[in-house]
């Protein structure tokens, strides 16, 4: 019978053809050999018999009947082969343990071990190797515990140390059933399942685990109070808690540490809250911090650090930031008046740690900056002398600028506190865009002769910072041209790269309309100069005589004030004809009309004994003094009609030529302070004065009075209706519908650079446009505006 | 126990966890199931990775098609298993998005991760041989080296050097300085592949653990890269180092190497033109693989011929009284037996008996073979196997489990098939237990299908019943009995169960049951099994008195 065997898989066909001879061969041949795999027990007890079966004899077998030897090879038949190879190993993990593995043959115990797992004894094999390991680490504990008190840890350490080594050497034994029975059964390998024994035995040992994590707590909290402790065997003993993987070391030690930690601290923050004021609490806890920090460094897991420093965090600073901050005496308000700076860097580094901590100070000191700044602009002391009161502002900006750059680190935030609040603040005095653009007057007159341009640029600088603070910066402009015009007609400018340069800022800050004006201003001033060199040039016979040297100023570019008509001295006004006919000449179409109010004059006077000054005055007060030249003694009704100059204006410039001590060039009858309508005026022969040059002033106030006030508050009134009006029809050009509460908000929002708009006063603008057409109600919803194109 | 794991891996977690994507963006739409009986392609589709690596294991080809025309990474993309995917690719799966495999996995994948990982893959060489594979672990062991590496590769290449722990470590005995940074390495690999490293070994640096080198021109990256070539037989270089690496490479006397990376400069110096630089701003890279050397200059061969001349020998391996000269770094790197043998010295008995004055250390090997050492120590250099007959394939298998060589076991088990097609079933059945027995798995499944689709001629020889007695019985359990995947999380030993069940299963197959009968047939098939062994004990009993009868008085 010849067995022809094909097999049929799917659409794959494999065929085998097997020669029946070879088949009767096997037949034949197989008692014989399944007798000698009976007595070919391969080396069941190496170490005591090292030698081998001779391969010699087995080479010869497996050429006599190849198929057959090779079945029976491995094949085990001795039932205790397993036991007595597994003795062998245990015999060796217990040397091992002992520490008297020089002994031992790694080659043997390896081939051992491959052998058991070969033979599917890999079961019997790990399990053995876990019931030796957990009976060694058994006696282990017993010896550990019975350590006495400071030798426990060093015990502790030291089997560790042992377990460590030994385990890393049975792991090499049993190295190929690691590789592959473990493998397959997906079981714990050698080396994990060591540590795993060790901590079930040993670290988890009752007797231990509690003496295990007070010795070490004890140990820290000794450190804490300052002795010194053998750091190294901590940091031993948590690397092992590591080394058993990160959740024994979180479970048990991390946990209980931080308890403990938190525990401590928070009887510690108590004392110190007690007995210390803020500075010294903040760096007693900047201490433990770092003390904690270096701890976790020396002997902790890394990743302790942010749980231990959030506990000391939580206790010390969370717990007590409002107590700290509001102390009494030492608290925040305290450092920031007395400029601790040291204090501030530490409080605003240890609160910054802490949730809600930096929003915590920052609170503080905006509500401490909007009481000091309130006090500031509203105590009506201190807002008589503007220039003093915006050099405060400044002051006062300068410092907390400092604490915030020095102490806290250039927070941003804080520097948002510190701009709110100054906006806050200074918008509470309605006169405070006033006395910004005087102090920049004050300065841009005399303060800054002798000032190098770097700290020109400083010192406006920070005047723009106030300026950015200001809701109403049109009412700035308003006072900032007044003043500009005044410095530049009356020549005071000290530095005409001062004022460019605050221009330019001015542009950057507000736009280009901002400074249009301003700019035109000095446009003017330029082209008068060259009118005037034209002038003089055209007409040389001019150059002996009284000289006149007139500013074309552009109407609109300058604040405007109405022409107050006087009556000017014949030889001055022959001169004012020549120009306006030059003027006119060169340029068609064009209108002059004199502002006598803001002229000057210099005149040569020579007194009764022969003194000889040099006058600057004003040029109504000129017209005055001219008078004398032809009679000596004038009514107060003669001067007025010959000159014309409002009443008001001629008092004020009679009250100054005669009234001022030392620069009464004519004299008054009656001798009175107020000049009155019956007064008589005579040369004053006995003036004199030690300088040539007198200056006399017109008696002007500095500020402005209230009347005054109002009318320029009026004026601003005036000029935002255009632009609130110019606002809400760029604004529904472009929605085309839109609802009131909208309007309100868009119109607010693109003013904001300006001013702030009032909401009645957009309303009023709505409805004059309803009324012009521009816009329309909703028929349906009168909330809804339409624009009408 | 497979290759794949020993294969390095791959950082790719690490980078894909950068993706700022919801997480549930990134698993599978169903959890991974259990497939214990499935092909490749049911393995893929259902997540199981053990399936999949035994099958891989087995010698399935991974770029396979099915009667649908899909790959087996196509189903891992489309049902989003990453790791099934991963294994797929480490193996050799074709994933370029120019081919037409690739572009349908790219088409399919799940989510990006999926997509990334092709990606991936499709910039990376393919896998080393075992061999270089295994000496560039020890390379990048050495901690300088690593660094080396880390800096060097850009993300995708990075190798992950955590995994690789401190145990496949073998210390350098020798390392250099260039331009201030350290290189390790071992003198063994320099002298066999460059005659000029060998000539300073052995003059100048002959006791020397340092050498500075303090030439301006030696760069680090190419002197770095030319080393790591040495031990892995691929050379990972940017492309600005070229010229550096030239210079090294005439001085080294690698003229081969020289040469192609001659040539390939002045492919760069015209490739210049042809890109534009500005798009792709990255570091270029050169990647030449061994193959493209002559053989002679190539990896197994260096070490083929320090393997004949033993002058570079630094341990003796004593096999039946017979002294074999090799290499402690080669003998480590291979087999992690040797690897803590060599480290475990002192430890040991065997620290004691070295020989005295400046011998060389000496292992003794017991219960093994000179022959069959000697085939091993061949395939631990060379990576290569000459011709094996089947008399000596048992104990090879024995050998490369015992130094846990497994790679060597599939170079025996290619050799050992094409012996099988005419064996006997005699012979088959004594593979079968052999190969169940070392984890031969390709063995192993080509005799359980020959077994199963032949059975009644198996059940007919006398070996096959004689077998039936060694082995342990089947198992009762009926969730191995069907193809239907157990539920997800199932405790299964996937790769080697009981011999007879995974025998039922073939023979289930092989019958093409429907599914309904198969619980009866699996029935049937135990009590024939059943029957086959109380006939076999009956035949060992009369076998034995027969016996007793010839031996006895």
């Amino acid at each position: 019978m010849i067995p022809s065997i094909s097999l049929h898989r799917q659409n794959k066909t494999k065929k085998i053809s097997i020669p029946v001879l070879q088949l009767f061969l096997i037949l034949l041949f197989s008692p014989k050999s399944l007798r000698a795999s009976q007595e070919l027990i391969p080396n069941p007890n190496p170490i005591v018999s090292p030698s081998p079966i001779p391969s010699g004899d087995m080479s010869n077998q497996k050429k006599r009947n190849f198929q057959i030897e090779a079945f029976k090879h491995r094949v085990v038949v001795d039932p205790k082969y397993a036991d007595k190879t597994w003795q062998i190993l245990e015999r060796a993990i217990h040397q091992i343990y002992n520490q008297d593995a020089s002994g031992l043959s790694f080659e043997e115990l390896y081939r051992n071990a491959y052998n058991m797992v070969l033979h599917k004894f890999g079961e019997k094999l790990y399990t053995g190797f876990i019931a030796t390991m957990t009976g060694h680490l058994k006696e282990k504990a017993k010896i550990i515990e019975s350590a006495q008190g400071g030798a426990f840890l060093e015990e502790l350490n030291k089997k560790w140390n042992e377990h460590n080594k030994a385990l890393e050497m049975i792991r090499d034994i049993l190295m190929y059933m690691d590789r592959t029975y473990i493998e397959s059964t997906k079981k714990p390998h050698v080396h994990p399942m060591g540590l795993i024994l060790w901590k079930d035995n040993v670290v988890h040992s009752p007797k231990i685990h509690k003496r295990l994590l007070n010795t070490l707590l004890d140990l820290v909290q000794k450190e804490r109070v300052g002795e010194v402790i053998d750091r190294g065997l901590v940091r031993n003993v948590t690397k092992m808690f590591m080394d058993l993987g990160e959740g024994v070391y979180q479970e048990d030690f991390e946990k209980p540490f931080l308890e403990a930690s938190s525990e401590f601290y928070k009887v510690e923050s108590m004392e110190f809250i007690e007995a210390c004021d803020c500075g010294d609490y903040l760096k007693k806890a900047e201490k433990r911090l770092t003390e904690e920090i270096d701890r976790v460094g020396h002997y902790l897991d890394g990743k302790s650090e942010d749980k231990i420093t959030s506990v000391v965090e939580r206790e010390m600073i969370a717990n007590h930031m409002q107590r700290l901050v509001h102390m009494e005496n030492s608290g925040l308000v305290n450092m920031l008046l007395n400029d601790k700076y040291e204090d501030l860097g530490r409080m605003y580094n240890l609160f910054r740690r802490v949730t809600n901590g930096l929003a915590t100070v920052r609170d503080v000191m905006t509500s401490h900056l909007r009481e000091m700044g309130k006090q500031l602009v509203t105590d009506p002391e201190k807002s008589k002398d503007p220039v003093e009161f915006v050099q405060r502002l400044l002051d006062e900006r300068d410092k907390y600028d400092k604490i915030i750059s020095t102490a806290f680190g250039n927070d941003k935030t804080f520097q948002n506190a510190l701009n709110s609040s100054f906006e806050y603040f200074i918008n509470l005095n309605t006169r405070s865009p006033e006395f910004i653009s005087l102090f920049v007057d004050d300065k841009l007159r005399k303060g800054l002769k002798g000032i190098a341009d770097v700290d020109v640029e400083v010192i406006l600088d920070k005047v723009m910072m106030l300026f950015r603070y200001l809701q109403e910066k049109d009412v700035f402009e308003k006072y900032y041209k007044q003043h500009v015009a005044k410095r530049l007609l009356s020549g005071k400018t000290v530095s005409d790269d001062a004022e460019r340069s605050l221009i330019v800022k001015l542009k950057t800050e507000c736009g280009y309309q901002f400074t249009s004006k301003l700019e035109g201003m000095f446009t003017d001033m330029k082209t008068s100069e060259d009118t005037m060199r034209g002038f003089y040039s055209s007409h040389p016979e001019l150059s002996e005589g009284p000289t006149l040297i007139v500013q074309v100023l552009t109407t609109g570019s300058w604040p405007t004030q109405p022409a107050v008509p006087c009556n000017l001295p014949a030889e001055v006004s022959v001169l004012c004809e020549k120009f306006r006919s030059y003027y006119l000449g060169t340029h068609t179409g064009r209108r002059l009309s004199w502002q006598t109010n803001m002229g000057t004059a210099d005149i040569k006077a020579v007194f009764g004994k022969g003194q000889k000054h040099e006058l600057n005055v004003s040029t109504f007060q000129m017209c005055v003094l001219m008078l004398f030249n032809n009679s000596d003694r004038l009514s107060y009704k003669e001067i007025e009609q010959a000159t014309e100059i409002p009443a008001p204006e001629l008092k004020r410039c009679l009250q100054s030529l005669a009234c001022v001590k030392g620069k009464n060039v004519i004299k008054k009858e009656p001798m009175s302070k107020d000049i009155g309508e019956d007064d008589l005026f005579v040369v004053n022969d006995k003036f004199t004065s030690k300088f040539y040059k007198v200056k006399i002033g017109t008696v002007v106030a500095q500020k402005e009075t209230e009347p005054e006030k109002q009318e320029t508050r009026q004026r601003v009134e005036e000029d935002r209706k255009p632009q609130i009006e110019a606002a809400i029809v760029r604004i529904m050009k472009s929605r085309k519908i839109l609802d009131h509460n909208n309007i309100i908000a868009e119109v607010t929002k693109q003013l904001q650079p300006r001013f702030l708009a009032n909401p009645t006063e957009i309303k009023k603008r709505i409805e004059s446009l309803i009324e012009r057409d521009f816009l329309e109600r909703d028929n349906t919803d009168r909330k809804l505006y339409r624009y009408l194109a | 126990m497979s290759p794949i794991e020993n294969s390095s891996s791959w950082t790719l977690e690490s980078d894909l966890e950068d993706l700022d994507i919801d997480l549930q963006d990134y698993g599978p739409s169903l959890p991974p199931k259990k497939v214990p009986n499935g092909d490749i392609f049911e393995a893929s589709r259902a997540g199981d990775v053990d399936r999949l690596r035994y099958l891989l294991e087995t010698g399935v080809n991974v770029n396979a098609r099915d009667r649908w025309d899909s790959v087996a990474l196509y189903y891992a993309c489309l049902t989003g298993r990453l790791d099934a995917a991963r294994l797929l690719l480490e193996n050799g799966a074709i994933c370029s998005e120019h081919t037409f495999d690739g572009d349908r996995c790219h088409y399919a994948s799940l989510n990006l991760r999926i997509r990334k990982l092709l990606k991936a893959f499709e910039a990376r060489p393919p896998p080393l041989a075992p061999l270089q594979a295994s000496l560039r672990e020890t390379f990048l062991g050495c901690r300088h080296n690593r660094t080396y590496m880390k800096q060097s590769s850009d993300a995708n290449f990075d190798v992950s050097v955590d995994e690789m722990g401190s145990s496949s470590y073998f210390p350098p005995d020798v390392v250099f300085f260039v331009q201030g940074r350290p290189v390790e390495a071992h003198r063994v690999i320099l002298s066999a592949r460059s005659l000029f490293f060998k000539q300073k070994f052995e003059n100048e640096w002959k006791d020397r653990r340092e050498v500075r080198f303090s030439k301006e021109k030696l760069s680090y990256p190419a002197l770095c890269s030319l080393i790591h070539f040495f031990y892995s037989d691929r050379l990972e270089i940017s492309v600005d180092d070229m010229e550096d690496l030239v210079r090294i490479c005439r001085v080294c006397k690698c003229e081969s190497l020289q040469k192609i990376v001659e040539k390939e400069l002045i492919h760069q110096k015209y490739a210049e033109y042809k890109t534009h630089r500005d798009l792709d701003n990255s570091m270029k890279r050169f990647i030449l693989q061994g193959v493209s050397l002559p053989e002679e200059d190539r990896l197994p061969a260096s070490l083929h011929r320090i393997l004949r001349v033993d002058s570079l020998a630094d341990v003796c391996v004593r096999v039946e009284k017979r002294s074999y000269y090799c290499h402690q770094v080669i003998l480590a790197s291979r087999s992690e037996y040797f690897r803590a043998r060599l480290s475990r010295v002192n430890d040991f008995h065997e620290g004691k008996n070295g020989l005295p004055g400046d011998s060389l250390p000496f292992l003794e090997e017991h219960d093994l073979s000179a022959e069959a050492f000697e085939k091993m120590i061949e395939y631990m250099y060379t990576d290569g196997l000459e011709e094996i007959s089947p008399d000596q394939a048992e104990e090879i298998f024995d050998v490369a489990s015992r130094y846990l060589l497994f790679p060597l076991k599939r170079a025996v088990a290619d050799a050992l098939l094409p012996h099988l097609e005419t064996a006997t079933p005699a012979e088959l059945c004594h593979w079968l237990v052999l190969s169940d027995m070392y984890g031969v798995l390709k063995i192993r499944e080509y005799c359980l299908d020959l077994v199963a689709c032949n059975f009644e001629a198996f059940v007919e020889t006398r070996e096959f019943r004689a077998m039936l007695l060694t082995l342990p019985p089947p198992s009762g359990d009926s969730s191995l009995r069907t193809t239907v995947p157990s539920a997800p999380g199932a405790t299964m030993t996937t790769d080697q169960g009981n011999l007879l069940d995974d025998l039922r299963e073939k023979w289930l197959e092989a019958e093409a049951l429907e599914l309904d009968m198969r619980d009866e047939s699996a029935l049937i098939f135990d009590k024939r099994l059943r029957m086959l062994v109380e006939m076999a004990e009956q035949e060992k009993s009369e076998s034995e008195a027969e016996d007793n009868k010839d031996t006895g008085p």
